[in-house]
């Protein structure tokens, strides 16, 4: 018999008591599992921006336009390989409930400055440039809604009308495109802007904002800079950032998540910590006389401690993993749910690892008490209780 | 069965008299149980202290004409031509001077700098003319001035100053080649017009290089129901291709997406933890009646029935799970009730809402907590019932 058997004889001796502190390691790990998916998600802005990405945005807010002429302007500054233009289209298709990504773009540059991020076959690449009425759509998007290449699929928009009064516009979809990374989301579609410049009513030759690629992510604040003073005191100024800045303080307006996630998991973990560490501190207890005999045979009091944190060791993992499990099933099925404002909700092996230092931890924390008052008992007061 | 009773009250208070042997244990449980509910509670003080700041913006009395299909401000456009034939529209309450308190208004976006996290946010500037504030009540400016027309002044609501970077009054904001002076700071009713900017319409207008264009028309009405007949008005004008709401219902219709969200959050998580507790308190009260298995076998032994030792455990749990309840509930009131921050709002732009706790809310909370005290109890309580005298005394 060798110590995990006695471990896990010792855990198990009475069942519904495991079984209880099983389920609540269980219920802490689904949350924080759930949790830390979450706000991968919504960090995932800041993660898979390139290094090398500049955003150029009107200086007042990025909601404000600026001209179409400052794209080949910052074209020619120096340090800038490719840039492209984009434009928010406030899209949604059939019902404004079914909100959709939906940029209008310069289509060649679009395509060149985010090829890391986006695998655009190449007929469908062709397609793009050449048909004016043509859109991309992302593989996710278009597994949705069920589309294929070739489809015509009307998309409104919540904001722009055509100049014949319609909030509708019908595009061919000229190709569907892939990730090149996991954690891109595809959920959203392209169309080109000189289509939308022409038909829609109100405001010409107004573009959103400028995504560019630097030579070297050396160049950025140079760039940055050289194009903030080139359009400085007209009347579109501009705010240069890196994308993942940029993303990063997009995410921060909707609040301090990560506080708040961080206040739920420590709040289950707490919870944890008091149930679990106390019942094993009563259950060292209760084998007090037990204890005293396995020293009394030989078992060192270091050897001792080891199987008391063994077991409480034992009982996180065997309550934390299947709540790792949970966690995963529940961000599998409400991820495509949620995928408009939470893209990518998953639990990476990042997660995964994470919680498995914490079951650790808490077996450890959990264990360590009882574990020193069974290190520390003597023989003799034990055996002579009772 | 007055000696029932008795029997009963006499269990009970043995069983809460023994509360203190199992102290660290019993502890735990309302630990966890606090815990819960104030996870709960802030989640739906936070939902409904969003609702209410939405909720309060909004009269019955007061018609928003938005452009068709567009859901909020933002999305909106209305022409010169259209706030015209909006004027002439029936229904609509004059003011003393005979003219129709009709406010079309012009709704941007500009940047701030939030307090808390030193980042860009979006804040709403709302060009209005001489109508704006006529047509809202509880427009009250507590430090400065209002703007004067045709200056490059502005006022700015009680929330931008408390979270937002950069609006203080007496200070310069530079948009495009245009400097502004903060000259005043007003309160409306905590509504969410206290998260916006407010400057004179055409001077917002020139500057922004939208001379023609307005983003909504607000109308005060006659009373509520003559929004029935400004609708039909619109209806029939082929050229008003606008949707009319009562600002009430088009605040309430936003409050509602954000708030179901917070709430979407808040129960799974508070039910999730509460297995967690739940499994702690069964613990608890199983080691509860373990502890005292010689003590019911003895009272059983002189008499006492099995039912009052179940309801001894039962009252025992329950009464750990009330203390855990109110802990977290006033955990709660401590540490978040009142406490201010700002989320982007369907406008895309930032709204400032305080976390607001009732007592409806409490109760909420408290509900949970005794759901987790119940099931914790009653399992324990049956086995304390059906208890075999021969072997509790053998213990």
């Amino acid at each position: 018999m060798n110590d995990l058997v006695l471990v896990r004889k010792n855990l198990f001796r009475k069942k519904l008591r495991a079984a209880l502190m099983l389920v609540s390691m269980l219920v802490a790990f689904a949350i924080f599992g759930v949790l830390a998916a979450f706000q991968r998600s919504f960090n995932s802005g800041q993660d898979v921006a390139a290094a090398d990405r500049l955003v150029v945005v009107n200086k007042i807010n990025f909601t404000q336009p600026l001209p179409v002429a400052y794209f080949n302007r910052v074209r020619g500054i120096d340090g800038v390989r490719q840039v492209t233009h984009l434009n928010w289209f406030g899209g949604y298709y059939q019902d404004p409930r079914n909100f959709m990504l939906v940029f209008a773009v310069e289509p060649a540059t679009y395509m060149d400055v985010y090829s890391d991020d986006i695998d655009v076959p190449p007929d469908a690449h062709d397609a793009f440039l050449r048909e004016r009425t043509s859109a991309l759509v992302g593989e996710a998007m278009a597994r949705k809604w069920g589309w294929k290449v070739g489809d015509h699929i009307p998309i409104s928009s919540s904001i722009f009308s055509q100049k014949s009064g319609t909030h509708t516009w019908d595009f061919t979809i000229a190709g569907i495109f892939k990730n090149r990374k996991p954690q891109i989301d595809t959920n959203f579609m392209v169309f080109q802007y000189d289509y939308f410049d022409e038909t829609r009513s109100f405001t010409k030759d107004l573009i959103g904002w400028l995504a560019l690629q630097t030579v070297s992510p050396a160049d950025n604040d140079r760039v940055a800079k050289a194009i903030d003073q080139m359009f400085a005191n007209s009347s579109y100024e501009t705010s240069t950032d890196t994308e993942k800045a940029f993303n990063k303080a997009f995410a921060a307006q909707f609040g301090n998540i990560a506080l708040m996630v961080e206040l739920v998991v420590g709040a289950a973990f707490v919870t944890i910590l008091m149930i679990v560490g106390n019942t094993m501190v009563m259950a060292v207890r209760e084998r007090t006389r037990e204890i005293a005999v396995l020293k009394t045979l030989g078992f060192s009091g270091r050897r001792i401690f080891g199987l008391v944190l063994g077991e409480s060791v034992l009982l996180a993992l065997l309550g934390g993993l299947p709540g790792l499990g949970i966690a995963v099933l529940v961000t599998l099925s409400i991820s495509q749910s949620l995928s408009n404002f939470f893209p990518g909700m998953a639990v990476t092996p990042g997660i995964a690892l994470a919680a498995l230092a914490l079951m650790v931890a808490l077996g450890l924390a959990t264990g360590f008490v009882p574990a020193l008052n069974a290190y520390r008992l003597r023989i003799a007061t034990a055996l002579g209780r009772g | 069965m007055r000696s029932f009773l008795l029997q009963v009250a006499a269990v009970t208070t043995i069983n809460v008299k023994s509360i203190p042997q199992r102290f660290w244990l019993s502890l735990s449980t309302i630990v966890a149980v606090a815990l819960v509910v104030v996870v709960l509670l802030a989640f739906l003080s936070m939902a409904n202290g969003f609702q209410r700041t939405l909720s309060g913006s909004g009269a019955a009395d007061v018609a928003i004409v938005l452009r068709g299909g567009a859901e909020s401000e933002i999305n909106s456009v209305v022409l010169r031509d259209q706030v015209r034939l909006i004027d002439d529209a029936p229904g609509i309450a004059r003011g003393p001077d005979g003219k129709p308190l009709v406010s079309a208004e012009l709704y941007l976006t500009v940047d701030g700098i939030k307090r808390n996290s030193q980042t860009k946010a979006n804040l709403p500037l709302r060009g209005i003319g001489q109508e704006g504030a006529a047509v809202r009540r509880d427009i009250r400016i507590v430090a400065g001035r209002m703007f004067s027309p045709g200056s490059n002044e502005m006022v700015v609501g009680k929330g931008i100053l408390s979270e937002f970077q950069g609006f203080d009054l007496g200070s310069t904001v530079t948009f495009r080649t245009t400097r502004w002076n903060v000259v005043g700071v007003f309160e409306a009713g905590g509504s969410v017009f206290e998260s916006e900017i407010w400057a004179d319409l055409p001077v917002v207008q020139s500057l922004f290089n939208r001379n023609n264009a307005f983003q909504t028309v607000r109308a005060r009405l006659e009373d509520p129901a003559s929004l029935a007949t400004l609708k039909a008005y619109v209806d029939n004008d082929p050229r008003l291709k606008l949707d009319v709401k009562s600002e009430a219902a088009y605040f309430a219709d936003q409050a509602s997406r954000t708030t179901d969200l917070i709430q979407k959050l808040g129960w799974p998580l508070a039910i999730a933890m509460a297995f967690g507790a739940l499994a702690g308190a069964l613990n608890t009260m199983y080691s509860s009646v373990a502890a005292r298995a010689t003590e019911i076998a003895t009272l059983r032994a002189i008499g006492f029935g099995g039912f009052s030792a179940f309801v001894g455990t039962l009252v025992e749990s329950l009464i750990l799970a009330v203390i855990g309840g109110a802990v977290g509930a006033a955990a709660t009131f401590l540490l978040f009730d009142g406490l201010t921050t700002s989320t982007l709002g369907a406008s895309f732009t930032q709204v400032v809402f305080s976390f607001k706790l009732t007592p409806a809310l409490v109760g909420q909370g408290v509900v949970l907590a005794l759901i987790v005290g119940l099931i914790g109890g009653l399992f324990p309580a049956f086995r304390a019932a059906r208890m075999p005298i021969v072997a509790g005394l053998n213990e």
